[in-house]
């Protein structure tokens, strides 16, 4: 009887452990954000793992993958078309990010004069990017024909015929203006907001001390807003390292590969080609890309967040 | 598992079993005196059945194949089948990623120059003939053209159910050629060099735009790269393959090839290939809008013509000749056709109820012409000596397209050349490339392929 009694007593104190306060938070914090993790887990983390693994594999999506160690490694960095890809890729990078972040700034400026209507072209710029990708890319398609309206405007400064989409040397720099045309609106915004923030007073100073527009916008406008400048480059920079739909819809890759982005690659490998493991090895040097912006992206945020 | 399933891993014969055997002996039996497929049909499982079937899009095709479906859905109200389509070059991607994804159709259907993509890596299950009308593999394989049917007989079972099987025609605007003052029937061209020439005088342009265009091939997709340099090379003497497996394009033949492909560009200037890049709607919509005046097609009808030139369709001035040749005595096109396969990851059950779609949905020929018109068939009976047939518009031509034509190349490497060429058509005609560095760096990359393949 008195054993029972024990027993009793042990489980009652065990199902009445009392938590500190702050371990009582703690659980709470993890219960609420369990399902988020296990979300991650399963939907992103886990297939990028997979993903990893199966660069060591030949699979062709059908049978059981088949450990090749850095075959897929090798093979690809002699691969001419994966060296091309990769110099698309770079090429794409650098452009879009230093367009998007110059355009942006300077529609931010414009925006930010309060002038009439400023708000209203704001509103109408940004439509660029909540239009649907898929009719974006269709519509550029033929605007950039041989005989579209692109050229049918630049015809009287009498540039004749331009093949924007077919000349191997002008289908990148294509590409690259419909992607500053539909992002640079985005990070007007960002820049819009960072130059609102500057107070006024510093201007009035600067104009007291006969300070002119260049050398406000130089000495008060750059050093404020440089925050927001490595933000804008460093995510349009990710963002252009992932891009796929638009060479995929506008040129399809071409003319000749010339627009043959790595993304693009990664896709064509897996899923026309059946070769899921040699695809896994190009997307993870893709994300080897991705990871290098990333990381910038962090120390930036970090860096911000102790100023 | 259900009761189909079960029905066959038993060890003893089945009552359906013996019904088939029953009817195949029957079959086999009275195989000289009757068509060679039967025309009565078994009927296909009781059991509930769900089915999903992946096709492609095309203006006829695809709606009488929905059609017969519904029909079939109708008479077997236990067997439901989820019909979805893409785009011709889409559809061989999309069932590439529903394998991959675990959510690959029941049953598709695939151009045959994929057959070997699909049998190298198992993935279609071999058709039990017998199911699809046929006593034999004979009967089977002696029904259909004997180049189409080699693409779907593999290790003596058949993996395919053709459906259509055609070649490509030239298309002429006879309007244009009265025009320029050509006979269009003096005037067909039989050489690439007759072509060109014929094509230079149809072309109009002013100053850096054409108005119209000679001749126009095809620049939009990968697949059709391949449809029309594929006659070009067999005409030049190339190969695309030798013994060994390694990809021969590059050779002086090839080299030919490419400059014949180029030349109605470069030579003759009669063809825009950066508008033909740039604007890739349907293939032959430029011919029927016009804008071009001859170009190569699979056959066309008046229900393809109508709803985009009814003046054209009314007036009919247009024609079709053989594809022109190298030679006079080599006009022959790349053909090519369809088949309908089974999912080797399929059940059983599944399996057996898509023979008994399959063999439906064909089962009428006639019908099928009337629907698809001019669009012609593999089988060889039930169909060509009907008067419909034999008088429809430019059916000589189309008939000997079909019977004279080429195939694609059959390898478990095909997008990779197909990606390859078009790339090396691509640099040739857009970026003024050098033919042979072209093709020299799509036969390395074809190889590489080739060899990754084999390594397994």
């Amino acid at each position: 009887m008195q054993t029972q009694t024990e027993t009793l007593s042990r489980c009652s104190a065990l199902t009445r452990v009392r938590l500190s306060y702050r371990q009582r938070i703690r659980a709470w914090g993890i219960g609420f954000i369990l399902p988020a993790i296990l979300f991650f887990a399963f939907f992103k983390y886990g297939p990028m793992l997979w993903a990893f693994w199966l660069s060591f594999t030949s699979y062709d999506m059908v049978g059981t993958p088949r450990l090749v160690g850095f075959d897929n490694f090798t093979s690809v960095v002699h691969d001419p078309v994966f060296i091309q890809a990769l110099n698309n890729t770079l090429v794409y990078i650098a452009g879009s990010t230093a367009l998007i972040t110059l355009i942006a700034l300077l529609l931010a400026l414009a925006v930010s004069q309060r002038v009439p209507g400023s708000r209203a072209y704001m509103s109408g710029m940004f439509l660029s990017n909540v239009m649907p990708i898929v009719a974006v890319c269709l519509v550029w398609r033929f605007l950039l024909h041989p005989h579209g309206l692109v050229n049918q405007m630049l015809s009287p400064l009498g540039l004749g015929r331009i093949d924007w989409l077919t000349d191997t040397s002008l289908a990148m720099p294509a590409i690259v203006g419909v992607t500053v045309w539909r992002f640079a609106p985005y990070f007007m915004v960002v820049f819009v907001a960072a130059i609102m923030a500057i107070p006024s007073d510093f201007y009035e100073a600067a104009e007291i001390d006969g300070a002119a527009r260049w050398g406000r916008f130089r000495h008060i406008t750059i050093p404020l807003i440089m925050p927001q400048v490595f933000f804008v480059i460093v995510v349009s920079a990710l963002l252009s390292a992932r891009i796929f739909l638009m060479p995929f819809l506008i040129t399809g890759g071409g003319p000749g590969g010339a627009t043959r982005v790595l993304s693009m690659l990664v896709y064509e490998t897996g899923f026309s080609y059946m070769k899921m493991g040699r695809a896994a090895a190009i997307s993870v040097a893709l994300f080897a890309i991705a990871l290098v912006f990333t990381v910038l992206q962090m120390r930036l945020f970090m860096r911000g967040e102790e100023d | 598992m259900d009761r189909t399933d079960e029905s066959t891993s038993c060890s003893f014969v089945s009552r359906r079993d013996f019904l088939r055997s029953a009817a195949v002996g029957v079959g086999a039996a009275l195989a000289p005196s009757v068509p060679r497929v039967a025309s009565a049909q078994s009927g296909p499982t009781k059991t509930p059945v769900k089915l999903t079937f992946w096709t492609w899009e095309n203006p006829q095709q695809r709606p009488y194949q929905h059609k017969r479906i519904q029909q079939f859905m109708q008479q077997y109200p236990n067997i439901s089948i989820e019909f979805q389509y893409f785009t011709f070059t889409d559809l061989g991607k999309k069932v590439s990623v529903g394998y991959a994804t675990g959510t690959a159709p029941d049953g598709f259907a695939t151009g045959d120059w994929l057959m070997p993509t699909w049998l190298s890596r198992k993935l279609i299950a071999p058709l039990d003939v017998s199911l699809l009308g046929y006593p034999s593999l004979d009967a089977f394989r002696d029904d259909h053209a004997a180049a189409f049917v080699a693409g779907c007989i593999h290790g003596g079972k058949a993996y395919g159910h053709p459906t259509w099987f055609y070649g490509f025609q030239n298309w002429a605007n006879t309007k244009h050629f009265k025009e320029v003052g050509l006979d269009p029937v003096k005037d067909e061209p039989r050489t690439w060099e007759e072509l060109g020439e014929v094509a230079k005088r149809l072309t109009i342009k002013k100053g850096d735009r054409f108005e119209r265009q000679g001749f126009k091939f095809a620049m939009h997709a990968a697949q059709w790269t391949m449809i029309q340099f594929n006659p070009i090379l067999l005409q030049a003497g190339g190969q695309w393959f030798d013994g060994t497996g390694k990809c021969t394009v590059n050779n002086a033949a090839g080299v030919r090839a490419m400059q014949i492909r180029a030349s109605i560009a470069k030579k003759y200037g009669a063809e825009d290939p950066a508008d033909s890049q740039a604007t890739p709607p349907v293939p032959w919509m430029d011919w029927l809008r016009e804008r071009c005046s001859m170009f190569s097609s699979v056959p066309m009808g008046p229900g393809a013509i109508k709803p985009i030139n009814p003046t054209m369709d009314r007036e009919g001035y247009y024609r079709a000749y053989q594809m022109p040749g190298v030679t006079a005595d080599k006009r022959y096109s790349t053909c090519y056709g369809f088949n309908l396969v089974v999912n080797a990851q399929a059940s059983k059950a599944k399996q057996e109820v898509l023979h008994h779609v399959y063999r439906y949905m064909m089962s009428d020929l006639v019908d099928v012409w009337r629907a698809t018109a001019p669009l012609t068939l593999a089988r060889k009976s039930g169909w060509t000596d009907h008067p419909e047939v034999k008088g429809a518009a430019n059916i000589d031509a189309i008939i000997r397209s079909k019977d004279t034509g080429m195939f694609l190349p059959r390898t478990p490497v095909w997008n990779e050349l197909a990606d390859a060429m078009h790339r090396a058509v691509q640099k040739v005609l857009l970026a003024n490339g050098d033919p042979k560095q072209a093709l020299d760096e799509a036969a390395a990359e074809v190889d590489r392929a080739t060899a990754e393949f084999k390594k397994g």
